[in-house]
């Protein structure tokens, strides 16, 4: 017998701590019928693909048609990002997702000043019509859908210039889908504000994508909010689709100021971003509580006739900040747990986050690695088999019923103050967030919640497997990245013909300040193609509405 | 004079360059109010410049910035430094957080940058830290 101590579990008896879910929803022992007696089955759950859609949009969800399995792509040029491309559609990617670098998403040119450094480096530059030519190069976009992650109103000129693309390359544009992510509000207290404002005129620009989409690319979805970005700033579940369905609905009373009808639009409005956390029923019922109160809302408050106007699609990426960079391999499991709440909770499409997100964006491996999660998620584990096959649970329905109601509470008072650019621009959608941050943070500190290999079950660094995690280009790299693409933009700057690109941005100018109805759409397109790029457009449709041409007010209008 | 114990150290929060992942910030700027401090928050987008004079004008006792989104805080940090340098100021105590690689501290040590707090850092570290450096560099001569 060894007569060393032996080692004992210090955990042997340790109970679940858990009474309430992430957002603050009690939670019982145990569920039991009298949990559904306020339910009424064809009321709030219904079959799948019937009103009110709790349990998911399709009849026979993914017997159908599986989620577009996507994951996270942008990186560097726009031959590297099509490189990816392919590489993943060879790998069984249904979907594409393209991500802006950080001055795409400020609406700004890589030879602005404060662009050095930054341009290509941690998504893919897009600010001419050339752009959309090598990022979709020898890729059908009949045959795939693309999914871009641009926001506010750099995004209406991504959208311009993939149509127009499309266009000249004669694809039927009837066919062609994906979506833009293009909302502005959100980005007030999430992102990259200074491309947000003014707010009216951003969301002004973004209805006229969702203006002209219906009616030339019916199969794209031209506005998907970013919910998830107000999930990684603090938004709780309940919070996160609540403040997003308000946002929402700013765009139909516009539409329906445009004088269209619901139903003519409601399949244009009807996509969201989201994030995917860690908490797993209660991710689950988000998305069937969601589906609920966007059903109800534009049935009842907008009165739509067609019942699949109240569908609502949800797309995921599951949640970067749920990740941990202490032992990167242990967020693959984290990952696959959303992912497979997503499964359950009846997604139109996800894309799991990358092991090495808290390092930088994914090398091809861990790319792989998601897409793999997909993989086994659809074709390995059967749990795509049955729709919404949580459904009758007395938990899940019960939750599904809590969320819902605490969502309506929200939405309520977000209309009592006017809606939801109001409640933004008054800041109380901006401390709501920040005081459910700092709740969050201090639970993490106060182990409250548990986050494996970072406040508990530590490790100490040399002890970790070594794994392959993507790392920043050098600096010098990102450097010379940066300034080679300013460099590009300068070369077709100077080729162009000056007086054409002028006298396509005057034109612009001019529809820009006639305001609400006249949608700019077509003037993009056409300053596009004379090749202006994504600041000189949203510089001249600034200055016609009063704002300054340059968004930090550094550089002048100078054609 | 104020004894050091009711004097509160003043501190310039920041996020220089075009990052925008300011969760960090958010939360460090709650931290430091929580434990007596004063701060002045500037938030996202700017420029080096724009962090030494707010730091000049309000006569602050440290600047504490943070970066996440890439390798640029290699050329932004240094700059705030040589700005502070250029202008008079350099017993300011300057702080990073964010994502601030490895490989990088030893240098930016040399700039007298210090802290990297990073995602799991328990904020009374933070605390700490800053209180330290302000009570050992800063407030010995006065």
């Amino acid at each position: 017998m060894a007569t060393a101590e032996k080692i004992k579990s210090s955990r042997r008896f340790d109970a679940c701590p858990v009474t309430e879910t992430s957002s603050g929803i009690p939670v019982n022992e145990v569920y039991g019928p009298q949990d559904l007696e306020r339910i009424n089955y064809s009321r709030d759950i219904a079959n799948p693909g019937e009103y009110p859609f709790t349990r998911g949009i399709w009849k026979n969800m993914y017997r159908g048609k599986l989620w577009t399995r996507r994951v996270f792509t942008g990186l560097g040029s726009t031959a590297d990002t099509n490189k990816r491309y392919k590489y993943l559609l060879e790998k069984g990617a249904s979907g594409l997702y393209c991500f802006g670098d950080t001055i795409t998403h400020q609406g700004i040119d890589p030879d602005h000043p404060l662009a050095e450094g930054y341009a290509g480096v941690s998504g893919v530059s897009m600010v001419c019509l050339q752009d959309m030519y090598d990022l979709f190069e020898g890729i059908s976009l009949e045959d795939v859908s693309v999914s871009f992650n641009n926001p506010s109103m750099a995004a209406t000129v991504v959208y311009a210039a993939f149509v127009a693309y499309a266009e000249e390359m004669g694809y039927d544009l009837t066919k062609i889908s994906g979506s833009i992510l293009n909302e502005p509000i959100h980005l007030v207290y999430s992102m990259y504000e200074t491309n947000a404002k003014p707010l009216d005129l951003a969301a002004k620009l973004a209805t006229d994508v969702i203006e002209y989409s219906m009616k030339n690319t019916p199969r794209w979805h031209p506005i998907a909010p970013n919910a998830y970005d107000m999930h990684e700033k603090g938004a709780n579940a309940i919070q996160e689709m609540a403040f997003t369905i308000a946002i929402m609905e700013e765009y139909i009373r516009r539409m329906i100021n445009r004088g269209y009808h619901i139903d003519e639009f409601a399949k244009r409005v009807n996509v969201f971003g989201c994030a995917c956390d860690i908490d797993f029923f209660e991710e689950i019922c988000k998305f069937r509580a969601a589906r609920r109160v966007w059903a109800k809302l534009i049935k009842d408050k907008y009165c739509a006739e067609k019942p699949e106007s109240s569908r609502l699609y949800l797309s995921v990426h599951t949640s970067g900040n749920s990740l941990t960079v202490q032992q990167p391999v242990n967020n693959v499991a984290r990952v696959t747990l959303q992912s497979l709440a997503c499964v359950l909770g009846g997604l139109q499409s996800f894309d799991p986050a990358g092991y090495d997100e808290g390092y930088y964006i994914l090398t091809e491996h861990s790319a792989l690695t998601s897409l793999n999660i997909h993989n086994i998620l659809a074709y390995e584990s059967r749990v795509a088999s049955v729709a919404d096959p949580l459904a009758g649970s007395y938990f899940v329905e019960s939750l599904t019923n809590n969320m819902e109601e605490e969502m309506f509470k929200i939405i309520n008072k977000i209309n009592d103050m006017g809606g939801a650019i109001k409640a933004t621009e008054s800041g109380w959608i901006g401390s709501e967030l920040e005081s459910e941050l700092i709740k969050e943070q201090k639970e993490i500190e106060e182990k409250k919640r548990i986050i494996v290999g970072m406040n508990e079950f530590v490790i100490p660094k040399e002890e970790e497997v070594p794994i392959k995690v993507g790392r920043d280009r050098p600096l010098d790299e990102q450097i010379t990245t940066s300034k080679k693409r300013e460099d590009e933009i300068k070369r077709i700057r100077e080729k162009r013909d000056k007086k054409k690109v002028k006298d396509a941005l005057e034109d612009l100018r001019v529809e820009a300040s006639k305001g609400e109805g006249h949608n700019l759409i077509p003037l993009m397109k056409e300053s596009l193609r004379a090749k202006a790029t994504l600041g000189e457009i949203l510089g001249v449709i600034r200055e016609a509405n009063g704002a300054s041409y340059d968004p930090y007010g550094v550089l002048q209008y100078s054609l | 004079m104020i004894e050091d114990s009711e004097r509160k150290i003043k501190v310039i929060v920041a996020m220089p360059g075009l990052d925008c992942h300011d969760r960090g910030i958010v939360y460090l700027s709650h931290v430091l109010k929580e434990a007596g401090m004063e701060v002045v928050y500037l938030g996202k987008f700017n420029t080096p410049e724009r962090i030494v004079n707010t730091a000049i004008e309000e006569d602050a006792d440290v600047i504490a910035m943070s970066y996440l989104n890439d390798h640029l805080y290699m050329i932004f940090f240094p700059k705030v430094v040589a700005l502070m340098k250029e202008k008079g100021c350099s017993d300011i105590c300057v702080v990073a957080g964010g994502r601030i690689i490895e490989e990088d501290r030893p240098k930016l040590r040399e700039y007298g940058i210090t802290g990297f707090f990073g995602q799991s850092t328990p904020t009374q570290e933070m605390v700490r830290h800053i209180e330290n450096r302000v009570k050992s560099e800063r407030w010995k001569e006065i």
